[in-house]
């Protein structure tokens, strides 16, 4: 079978868990600290604080607040997903 | 074509290139004019076009400063069609001092974390000197096909997306380069080396000619390229 395998290789994507995604996913992460010179931990205390201030105009559907701290070419971008129940106001 | 070994204290240049007994002046005489520039060069043993600029050993990196930096690039480049600085380790005066007579970069890194995150700080560092360095590629060096088809290493795409940078090449891991380093021969004047010809096809590039990169991916490792590699060992 092994044979087999080989002949027949089937090209794939690397599978998450594995060495190389670790490394990319950590390198995301780390570099887009440097560049910002962010110390480790501000950005959780950003997501709380902007998570409450969101809260005090909507209810807010539980556990389903997100941030993403993406790259696009050299620069950051932090985008952040509220999924609104009702106004407060 | 001139190459200048920038790595003041730590000379090296010399002994990939097989011309240490030829050394007798160096970059910090010239800078210091206890020679003129013609005498420091050492004229390469294949190539005669190919001269070298070898660092001191005995000084450190504040024996130079960027302003005389930049008036030996400026000698150099009114001498030779290509000038090609090597800097040394770090961000600090060696590098800055590498990069006072530059006009473009190459920035090497190994698909490693460790490097490919001092290649963002030095990237970084050439972005805000972008009026006088005009354009920047990545050589990413020593890559293992096999680990990186296994998922154990990170690959050209991962580093490029990473580093959000033009590729000039990718040098694959290559025990050559110890043979050819210990025989005083660079592995690129070497006929049936992957590595020799990866650094060919940079060279051809940096002339600005358009070069396709070479194949290392081990997933078209298959029956049909291997009987191709038979005849043509490097090529694919």
């Amino acid at each position: 079978m092994q044979i087999l395998d080989w002949l027949f290789k089937v090209p794939t994507g690397p599978a998450p868990g594995t060495a190389a995604v670790t490394a990319k996913d950590r390198m995301r992460n780390m570099l887009t600290h440097d560049r910002l010179e962010l110390p480790a931990g501000k950005l959780e205390v950003l997501e709380e604080e902007l998570t409450a201030v969101v809260a005090r105009y909507f209810d807010l559907e539980p556990d389903t607040t997100r941030f993403d701290l993406k790259q696009i070419d050299r620069k950051a971008a932090l985008i952040a997903n509220f999924q609104l129940v009702r106004s407060k106001c | 074509m001139c190459l200048v070994d920038m790595d003041i204290g730590l000379r090296n240049l010399d002994i990939l290139m097989g011309l240490e007994n030829r050394v007798v002046y160096n970059l910090v005489d010239v800078v210091e004019e206890r020679c003129k520039l013609r005498q420091a060069l050492v004229k390469d043993k294949r190539m005669p076009n190919l001269s070298l600029l070898p660092a001191a050993q005995t000084r450190d990196k504040t024996a130079v400063n960027a302003d005389q930096m930049k008036k030996l690039c400026e000698e150099l480049k009114s001498m030779f069609d290509f000038v090609l600085v090597d800097s040394p380790a770090g961000i600090e005066s060696g590098f800055q001092n590498a990069i006072a007579g530059a006009e473009e970069a190459i920035v090497i890194t190994t698909p490693e974390m460790s490097a490919v995150r001092d290649a963002d700080r030095i990237i970084g560092l050439l972005e805000a000197q972008k009026d006088q360095i005009t354009q920047y590629r990545l050589v990413l060096n020593r890559l293992r096909p096999k680990m990186v088809a296994n998922s154990d290493m990170m690959g050209v795409e991962d580093v490029l997306e990473i580093l959000s940078v033009k590729l000039l090449g990718v040098v694959p891991e290559d025990e050559e380069i110890i043979i050819s380093t210990n025989k005083g021969e660079p592995v690129s004047g070497t006929d049936n080396t992957r590595s020799g010809l990866a650094f060919r096809n940079i060279a051809r590039r940096l002339r600005g000619e358009e070069v396709p990169f070479m194949d290392l991916d081990v997933k078209n490792d298959t029956w049909v390229t291997r009987i191709v590699n038979f005849f043509n060992p490097v090529r694919v």
